[in-house]
């Protein structure tokens, strides 16, 4: 195979203008080269004309082309994902929250450094990289901020959850810092997840177990010593199932795991038809009905479908 | 090629459209008392758009035949209604007007049979109520982007309703004309008859003026009476008048004994106009309402949720629910889209997405791809 690394090759260029087109410019980049790859799956054998025009040799069918440019796809994706991530720490992944879960110390200099390379990491790790795409769409979308206010202002089961049974006593906009916080942490869980065959969407949403989960906590802290254990692992602990009636994640981290989860399914562009409910709302009911087969708080998506059919979201 | 074809489509909804002013426009200037000059024209313009209409009917009777699509077109795709509203109008309506308005200057200087002629174009007059049927027309050049069902649905009873309002009216009118049931002008004329035959029950001789004076006296819609061929003995307005106010169809005419008695039909026309626009208005609130009313229930109802089902079925990352109006739980489809709800997207959700789905990426079509291909 010939490499497709240098931007002035066709490929390249067809795989950067591809995720620039209108259908999928709104997307994060990794959605955006999930889509195009779908799209590559999806319609392989009409694409030979395409591969043609790229000056690709089509004579043992569309397979050898299609793998060079879904290379071609995720050479780009990185490129983009590496500016996101940037992005994201330097300007929303504030970690205002860092004082009150450290016992009032401030947040060390190195931190938003490594949790950018322990992100960076993960999108290099196919497993984490699935996991990784829900996770940045929700940190960068609205979805937490519009959430968090309402559920402070209603002070029903997730508030209660959250001040006091975890107690944690912070502000909205400290728990929202905090929960992004989370759901990008989460891929993480993922980077020792040895990756099978295919990497399906499903692939970074397989909960795991608590105890492989306390193997892998000393390792992935030593690569982000300005952070203690007790925070990193709220992130890690998203990925585990949680059952009715049990104890053993915490609310922020299930929280976090509904976010991370709504962040995959988030289309920006989606069209919403005339008789179809929202997205929001349709969401977090079809999530209901799952809650059990994810291990996810089904009283948590009770209140969130709640506030997202009051306000239309 | 279906450029040109879209442009017609639309010069064609642009005809329907002034079809409809124009048909109003022909019985308000009745209704008003317009003058000859406005009301020829109208005339005019009929015939334009009946011509129009015609040949819109023939090219696409053509083009239908020539694919071999002739009684598809016809039967299925509603070309019975572009012939109905088309040819019979010209051969019936417009046509016989315009030409009696171009023989209308002779008609009280010896072309009085004529209007024995006219008598029956004024019978078949009655058909004018096909231009109504062009309404229904207008369902073919609506696009209901999502959903041809919804199209489809409302034309189909739209076009049942208009239909039968003007084909039974239209029947109705022929009973009346043929005299099977008797109209309500059947008594006016009568008097006039009546009129006519007692001014020419002594012949053309001496004492006929006398005689028209006094008719004219006791009926203010006997107009004119002469001696077949001969000069006019009677007259109630002079004869610019008649130029300027009436058109040859509203003129009413008796030859008896070798007399010619023309009388005042215009006030038949006139209850005639009344009903007429009674009529468009009732046609055309029917068609509204369907459009206006009905197709968005329907949509609402029935194609808006299979929409939603049929998307989330096909697209891999289409998850949204249908959305279930209060008190239509019950309805079939909302039942159906209640299961769509409850069972397949958590199943779907499970399963993460469908096998065989197609990618979500909205819009991102094969052709883009190829596109890009020749950019890159």
């Amino acid at each position: 195979m010939k490499a497709v690394d240098t931007a002035s090759d066709p490929v390249s260029r067809f795989a950067m203008r591809l995720m620039e087109t209108p259908a999928l410019r709104s997307l994060p980049a990794l959605q955006k080269e999930e889509q195009a790859l779908n799209v590559l799956r999806a319609n392989g054998p009409q694409l030979l004309p395409v591969f043609t025009s790229l000056g690709m040799q089509v004579t043992r069918g569309w397979q050898e082309p299609a793998a060079l440019v879904a290379r071609a796809l995720r050479s780009a994706a990185d490129r983009m994902t590496e500016a996101e991530v940037s992005e994201l720490v330097s300007s929303r992944l504030r970690l205002s929250f860092f004082p009150a879960l450290s016992g009032g110390r401030p947040v060390p200099a190195g931190a938003a450094g490594e949790l950018q390379g322990l992100i960076t990491r993960a999108a290099r790790h196919p497993v984490a990289r699935s996991a990784l795409s829900g996770s940045l769409a929700a940190a960068h979308s609205d979805i937490i901020d519009k959430y968090i206010p309402q559920l402070f202002e209603r002070k029903k089961y997730i508030y209660v959850e959250v001040s006091r049974v975890q107690k944690l006593s912070l502000p909205p906009d400290a728990l929202a810092d905090l929960l992004r916080f989370i759901v990008v942490v989460r891929p993480a869980a993922y980077l020792f997840v040895m990756a099978g065959q295919v990497i399906d969407r499903e692939s970074g949403y397989t909960p795991l177990q608590e105890q492989y989960l306390s193997k892998i906590l000393p390792g992935l802290a030593s690569g982000v010593p300005s952070i203690p254990q007790p925070i990193l692992s709220l992130g890690l602990r998203c990925t585990l199932a949680w059952q009715e009636g049990s104890t053993n994640v915490e609310a922020t981290s299930r929280l976090g795991a509904i976010m991370a989860l709504r962040g995959r399914a988030l289309a920006p562009a989606v069209t919403v038809d005339r008789g179809a409910d929202s997205p929001d709302k349709s969401w977090f009911n079809v999530q209901r009905r799952n809650a059990r087969f994810r291990g996810l708080d089904g009283k948590m998506l009770d209140e969130l479908y709640t506030i997202a059919s009051e306000n239309g979201w | 090629m279906k450029k040109l074809g879209e442009a017609l489509e639309t010069v064609v909804v642009i005809a329907i459209l002034l079809v409809l002013v124009h048909t109003f426009l022909d019985d308000y200037a009745v209704l008003a008392g317009w003058n000859v000059g406005a009301r020829g024209l109208l005339v005019w313009t009929g015939l334009a758009f009946d011509v129009f209409f015609t040949v819109e009917f023939l090219v696409r009777m053509y083009l239908a035949l020539m694919e071999r699509q002739g009684v598809e077109y016809f039967f299925r795709q509603r070309g019975w209604v572009d012939f109905l509203a088309s040819i019979p109008l010209l051969l019936l309506n417009s046509l016989p007007h315009a030409l009696a308005l171009l023989a209308g200057a002779g008609l009280l200087t010896g072309l009085g049979s004529f209007l024995n002629v006219l008598k029956v174009i004024k019978a078949i007059r009655i058909a004018r109520i096909l231009r109504l049927l062009r309404v229904v027309k207008l369902f073919r050049s609506i696009r209901y982007a999502r959903s041809p069902m919804a199209q489809g649905h409302v034309s189909t009873i739209a076009t049942i309703a208009v239909s039968i309002l003007v084909l039974w009216t239209l029947g109705a009118s022929v009973l009346e004309v043929t005299g099977i049931i008797p109209g309500l002008d059947q008594p006016f004329q009568a008097g006039q008859a009546q009129r006519a035959a007692i001014v020419s029950s002594a012949g053309a001789g001496p004492g006929l003026a006398a005689r028209a004076a006094s008719a004219a006296a006791m009926d203010s819609t006997l107009l004119v009476v002469r001696a077949q061929g001969g000069p006019i003995v009677y007259s109630r307005y002079p004869s610019t008048y008649y130029a300027d106010q009436f058109l040859p169809g509203d003129y009413g005419y008796y030859l008896s004994n070798g007399v010619e008695v023309f009388t005042d039909e215009r006030p038949l026309s006139v209850s005639s106009s009344r009903e007429a626009l009674v009529f468009l208005v009732a046609v055309v609130l029917t068609v509204l309402a369907f459009l206006f009313i009905y197709a968005p229930r329907f949509a609402m109802q029935v194609s808006d949720p299979i929409h939603v089902m049929r998307r989330g079925m096909a697209e891999r990352d289409y998850n949204l629910e249908v959305r279930i109006p209060r008190g239509k739980e019950k309805d079939d489809v909302f039942e159906l889209a209640a299961l769509y709800n409850s069972v397949y997207l958590p199943l779907k959700d499970r399963m993460g997405g469908t096998e065989g789905a197609e990618g979500s990426a909205e819009g991102l079509k094969l052709e883009d791809l190829q596109d890009l291909a020749r950019k890159s």
